[in-house]
């Protein structure tokens, strides 16, 4: 009897299927736009481009985020500069900020963008992190004015016609992915870093404040959606860390955002949706406690630099966690030695446990060749008994 | 005299900026030497602190609040000192290297090494070999320190260690590198002198590099 791609999702994340390989696109297995233009010349078709079309190409397997509503983050906003493309994700506020173009030299644009942040972008290669000039959270009076975008109840946030969207997404196969939002890396984009690490001692109340309000929209949203479409999983998103630690501390971490997310996992846990992942770069060694704690047992993308080990994370934790990434990108620069040291120093132990889905440490970048990449999905293949992608 | 000194000390570990303006007023006041407020109470306090953040007892927040206080203090003393004595440890060009626009990580690193003693001279983002070169001279640097956050740019780096060579600054001008991608290997590989894998071990590597560690 054929199962289906949900149910195989669900059985590795639950540990019943030891040795399957999943490769979840889009979001583990994701790509730099550039990553894709540079395989289409050296020798990847041009429709590569595509998402559903990469999918087949790879044979990765796909899930379905909720796209349409307006509540996690999506590198999804575009603004062209100058034949590229400026490829950002911004909070959930509706209305959005107008792009406004301030100035520009010979190598950067300096705009304000959807966000409300003034940015300065690079003119070679847009999609590199920019350099973040100005936030549209300063202090209380700012926060006012930017609060109002973020009432659950504006129809702009959901699909117009909200009864066929729910048909269509409970009629697929895929597993469904909600995109919760975040708590620290929302307010951080709204204040910028180091804005935002001060806050946390000069104004406590304010950044209480933020945080409730983006709970209270995360709440009301999941609480819509879960009681309609069949979600599988859930999945926030917070870039709280650094190469060696998190970016606040333990104690601030168990103050301000532990009992905001158990308001929204205890919805979801209580809704049968029991795999909830987290996105952040970094070290993330001490938060994974505390995000048990919270009720989020998934993390990606676990980086390599930053001293995340899958495998001790495997023997420390058991199965109390789901693990994504640690496929270190720099072993995919050197290529097939490295490629395939770095997949079985990890992955044979991490797929025979389950819980693991291998990907990359973050989205595969453009100085990874295609040769390479193909060369890291086909040792995954051979190591769960496929064949090789053909050519 | 030492319990101004002690009071100051904690007051920058805890990141009181009001009492070490206040403590830094009344010791003056009292005829204490600025110097010794500075090499006494304030620097104590923040190196305090850089251990506590290297141990894992504070984090990036306390981090710059203790910074804050400690450039209050400095303030206050400042119409007293030179900057050769507020900055006595060394010169540090730094930067974010060609074709990474990424500077959070970077502006971490030059407030810890500024609170640190050293006189950092920041060249920004998007930084070219040729400008890391000139700015070494002209600040007759002692060290350059480079950050980059992805694979793409990090091979930047070698290219700024082959310029300074060329340009016969080698002997004499030390290389520090840091960012996500980068690791103690890569920097020996590369031919950097110093890697620090955060802004509190920039301190460090900065001062062993200086060998007044």
């Amino acid at each position: 009897m054929s199962i289906s791609s949900r149910e195989r999702f669900l059985g590795i994340c639950r540990f019943e299927r030891p040795g399957d390989l999943f490769l979840m696109t889009p979001y583990f297995h994701d790509f730099w736009a550039r990553t894709l233009e540079e395989w289409v010349r050296q020798g990847a078709p041009q429709q590569i481009v595509d998402n559903r079309f990469r999918g087949t190409y790879f044979q990765l397997d796909h899930i379905r985020m909720l796209r349409e509503i307006s509540l996690g983050t999506f590198m999804d906003r575009r603004i062209d500069i100058g034949g590229a493309a400026y490829v950002y994700e911004i909070p959930p506020i509706v209305p959005c900020y107008e792009t406004e173009f301030i100035s520009q030299d010979e190598h950067t644009v300096t705009l304000v963008n959807e966000g409300g942040q003034k940015v300065r972008v690079s003119k070679d290669n847009p999609e590199k992190m920019p350099t973040y000039l100005d936030h549209p959270v300063k202090d209380r009076p700012s926060w006012e004015e930017y609060k109002k975008r973020l009432n659950p109840d504006t129809p702009e946030r959901w699909p117009s016609d909200w009864g066929d969207y729910v048909q269509k997404m409970n009629n697929r196969d895929e597993p469904i992915m909600l995109n919760v939002g975040g708590l620290f890396g929302f307010v951080r984009e709204w204040m910028g870093l180091e804005s935002l690490l001060y806050m946390f001692h000069d104004d406590p109340g304010l950044v209480e404040d933020m945080m409730d309000q983006i709970s209270y929209l995360e709440v009301e949203v999941v609480k819509r959606v879960v009681k309609n479409i069949r979600v599988d999983c859930a999945m926030f998103w917070e870039d709280m860390a650094f190469k060696t630690g998190p970016l606040i501390s333990p104690a601030m971490f168990e103050k301000f955002m532990v009992p905001r997310y158990r308001k929204l996992t205890d919805i979801l846990h209580g809704n049968g949706i029991d795999v909830v992942f987290v996105d952040s770069d970094g070290n993330l060694n001490e938060l994974i406690p505390l995000w048990l704690k919270a009720g989020i047992n998934g993390y990606w993308p676990l980086e390599c630099a930053a001293a995340n080990d899958a495998v001790a994370l495997r023997r420390k934790y058991g199965k109390d966690v789901i693990l994504a990434g640690n496929i270190d990108k720099r072993a995919l620069l050197k290529g097939r030695d490295a490629i395939r040291e770095e997949v079985m120093s990890k992955v044979p132990f991490l797929l025979e446990s389950g819980g693991y889905f291998p990907s990359v440490d973050h989205l595969v970048p453009p100085d990874v060749t295609l040769e390479n990449y193909r060369c890291f999905i086909n040792t995954l293949r051979e190591l769960a008994g496929l064949g090789a992608l053909p050519e | 005299m030492e319990s101004y000194f002690d009071t100051i000390s904690k007051a920058v570990e805890s990141g009181d900026d009001k009492q070490v303006a206040k403590t830094a007023r009344e010791a003056l006041a009292g005829g204490v030497a600025a110097l010794n407020i500075l090499e006494k109470g304030l620097v104590p306090g923040i190196q305090a602190l850089g251990k506590l953040f290297k141990d894992g007892q504070v984090y990036l927040p306390e981090v710059l609040i203790s910074c804050r206080a400690m450039g209050l203090g400095v303030e206050e003393l400042r119409p007293y000192l030179s900057d050769a004595n507020i900055h006595n440890k060394g010169t540090i060009v730094l930067g974010t290297v060609a074709g990474d626009l990424h500077d959070i990580g970077k502006n971490l690193t030059k407030l810890m090494l500024e609170c640190g003693g050293f006189n950092v001279k920041d060249l920004g983002v998007d930084v070219s070999a040729e400008s890391f070169v000139t700015a070494a001279r002209e600040y007759n640097a002692d060290i350059v320190g480079m950050s980059a956050l992805l694979t793409m740019t990090m091979t930047y780096m070698p290219e700024v260690v082959k310029a300074l060579g060329v340009a016969g600054l080698r002997d004499n001008v030390r290389v520090m590198i840091g960012g996500a991608p980068i690791s103690r290997e890569y920097a020996d590989e590369i031919g950097a002198d110093g890697f620090a894998a955060d802004c509190a071990s920039a301190v460090d590597e900065a001062t062993r590099l200086m060998g007044i560690g």
